[in-house]
């Protein structure tokens, strides 16, 4: 053997020592993360999902109002039915802003049906009770008698419920949501209408941040 | 001769590129635009977006000690709309992951026990404003972020003591059943100081902390590992005094952030540090070996050109020795291993809590703070008022021992 290949041996053998290291990752199972993926709620997945967004809040409020102008004691009512909506109760693991599902709900009904059902602002009673007495004070004009009552009774209370499952396991972070909402009729106590919307979602996080 | 000039030029320069490692660079403050003229105008700190939770949770937090609750629920909700997601598909992540840039590069969302306490003071606020589902929202996800799936983590995963307390409180305020939080709680606390009778119909909850959190450095041969430091403080316990020292509330320590970041267990990150780290080192006596190739080439072809024979052979390897040598140390100095120790640097220590039913109306007292013998430390006494309401709504009290 010549004495200038045993130099470029060593100079290949160097040079493939060098770069043997480059892979920073490797040993690490997805690296990049793996994407939040919607999935159906009865489908499996490797593992479980993450938080509240406004496509959920969008298809969820949609479906509500639709199924309640379905039923009967929406739809055939004799007198517009009175409703108060009374805030959703928060069971899962994500703090949100509650007043967003009733709000869409009022809306999407009031929009749709405006003529069907009526909604009291149960929420704005303090301003509400301030106006009137005011008004029974005579500190300001009324154009009717403050002193008879006519802040009206609830027929039904809508309201509605968010319950959460959390999993998590080494292939990422799965959350399944339950988003159920009824109404009430306020005189019987009956639960006169009920649906429920779930979503599943999981994710993988990038290993820069596992 | 050119050759032999070659040669020395690439020794000398293979040993000037070999002290060439440099540490990370602080966060640079972000290029001058007309946006952020406009901050500047107002006097505002420049912040790169990178860094953008990292301030949220300082200011966060001092806002919520001044009392300065809506900022303090500004910054928290700014941050936890980061922290909440999934990162995925992030370029400046998958920079961090890279050889030759450094791991701080990447978007701070901050370590499991920074990223908790985002929470925990959300969850506060929360309840301070009568949300107490979205409160038990807060508690329950920093609960999931302190969890670890992998095997033999089990032990010190999701093991806030307080988290699965206040959980379990908030369920119970609702009407709903809190006792399985409540059991996890008693379990994480076994063997501490008992936790508080769960009282569904306290209407003030008082909130504490002391001394000072657990600070990051970077350890190993080459800042690859990060490490955690907890400056043990003299702050041991504390106790509410009210009505004249009528009512003494203990207020003892029931979580550790010290303990819960330096028992949370390795990062993936760490694994790739690690490999940073091997390359780092692999380059470097890679590039020893070329170089000393290259000088015993070198050497053999001047032998050669003494005696006459030709030493053409010799001399390429010695060049191409000479060359790999110093991409090799160019290659470990560009190399970027140290761990990321950007910190939430003013995090208390120890949290505390009780829960108290008082009548409404103004309340007067002070929190004493106790050393280890059990004496008040007078210097950090600090006097409170407090109004309770007579609405349905709890009274959260927040006092610390850190300053704003």
């Amino acid at each position: 053997m010549k004495t200038p290949s045993r130099f470029l041996l060593c100079a290949l053998g160097a040079g493939s020592a060098l770069l043997s290291g480059c892979a920073t990752s490797a040993g690490v199972q997805n690296p990049s993360g793996v994407p939040v993926v919607e999935m159906r709620p009865d489908e499996r997945g490797a593992v479980a999902g993450t938080g509240v967004e406004s496509t959920d809040l969008v298809t969820v409020t949609d479906k509500m109002a639709r199924s309640i102008l379905g039923i009967p004691q929406i739809a055939r009512a004799a007198a517009k039915p009175v409703i108060v909506i009374d805030p959703v109760v928060n069971d899962t693991r994500f703090p949100i802003n509650k007043d967003l599902f009733t709000d869409r709900i009022r809306i999407a009904l009031n929009r749709n049906a405006i003529d069907r059902v009526t909604f009291l602002a149960r929420d704005r009673m303090k301003a509400l009770e301030r106006e009137r007495a005011l008004k029974q004070a005579g500190q300001v004009t009324a154009s009717s008698d403050p002193q008879v009552v006519e802040f009206r009774g609830a027929d039904y209370f809508l309201t509605g419920k968010l319950g959460g499952l959390t999993t998590r396991t080494s292939q990422g972070t799965s959350d399944y949501i339950l988003y159920s909402f009824q109404l009430i009729d306020a005189r019987t106590s009956e639960i006169v209408w009920e649906d429920s919307h779930e979503i599943k979602k999981q994710g993988l996080e990038d290993a820069a941040y596992r | 001769m050119n050759r032999r000039r070659i040669l020395s030029l690439s020794l000398v320069a293979a040993t000037f590129l070999a002290g060439c490692e440099s540490l990370p660079d602080e966060p640079r403050a972000g290029v001058r635009s007309a946006a952020t003229a406009t901050a500047a105008d107002r006097r505002e700190p420049v912040v790169p977006e990178r860094d953008r939770v990292l301030v949220d949770y300082r200011l966060g937090v001092s806002a919520l000690r001044a009392g300065r609750f809506d900022e303090a629920k500004a910054k928290f909700d700014d941050a936890i709309a980061r922290i909440g997601g999934i990162i995925t598909n992030d370029a400046e992540a998958e920079r961090a992951r890279g050889l030759f840039s450094a791991e701080r590069v990447k978007t701070f969302i901050g370590e499991p026990y920074e990223r908790v306490m985002a929470y925990y003071y959300r969850g506060i606020l929360y309840w301070r404003d009568g949300e107490r589902d979205n409160a038990r929202a807060c508690f329950r996800s920093g609960q999931v972020i302190d969890s670890d799936p992998r095997p033999g983590h089990e032990n010190y995963a999701a093991d806030y003591v307080l988290l699965d307390y206040l959980e379990g409180l908030a369920s119970a305020k609702l009407l709903a059943d809190g006792s399985d939080a409540i059991a996890r709680a008693q379990a994480h606390n076994a063997g501490k100081i008992p936790l508080p009778p769960l009282n569904p119909a306290a209407n003030v909850l008082i909130f504490a902390e002391y001394g000072y959190g657990p600070r990051k450095f970077a350890g190993g041969q080459y800042g690859e590992q990060l490490r955690f430091h907890v400056d043990d403080s003299p702050t041991r316990s504390a106790r509410l005094v009210l009505d004249g020292g009528r009512k003494i509330v203990p207020l003892p320590v029931y979580d550790d952030l010290g303990f819960q970041a330096t028992t949370r267990g390795g990062r993936v990150m760490d694994h790739i540090l690690g490999n940073k780290a091997q390359f780092k080192a692999t380059a470097n006596a890679a590039a020893d070996v070329a170089l000393a190739g290259a000088v015993v080439a070198s050497d053999q072809a001047r032998r050669r050109d003494r005696r006459g024979k030709d030493n053409d052979d010799a001399a390429v390897a010695a060049v191409g020795l000479g060359i790999l040598g110093v991409i090799g140390k160019a290659a470990a100095a560009a190399t970027q291993t140290v761990a990321d120790t950007r910190e939430w640097n003013n995090l208390p220590q120890r949290l505390s809590f009780a829960a108290l039913v008082l009548p409404p109306g103004e309340h007067e007292g002070k929190i004493e703070f106790i050393d280890r013998e059990g004496n008040a430390l007078a210097q950090r006494t600090q006097r409170i008022t407090f109004s309770v309401a007579a609405e349905e709504r709890d009274t959260v009290v927040f006092l610390s021992e850190l300053k704003p």
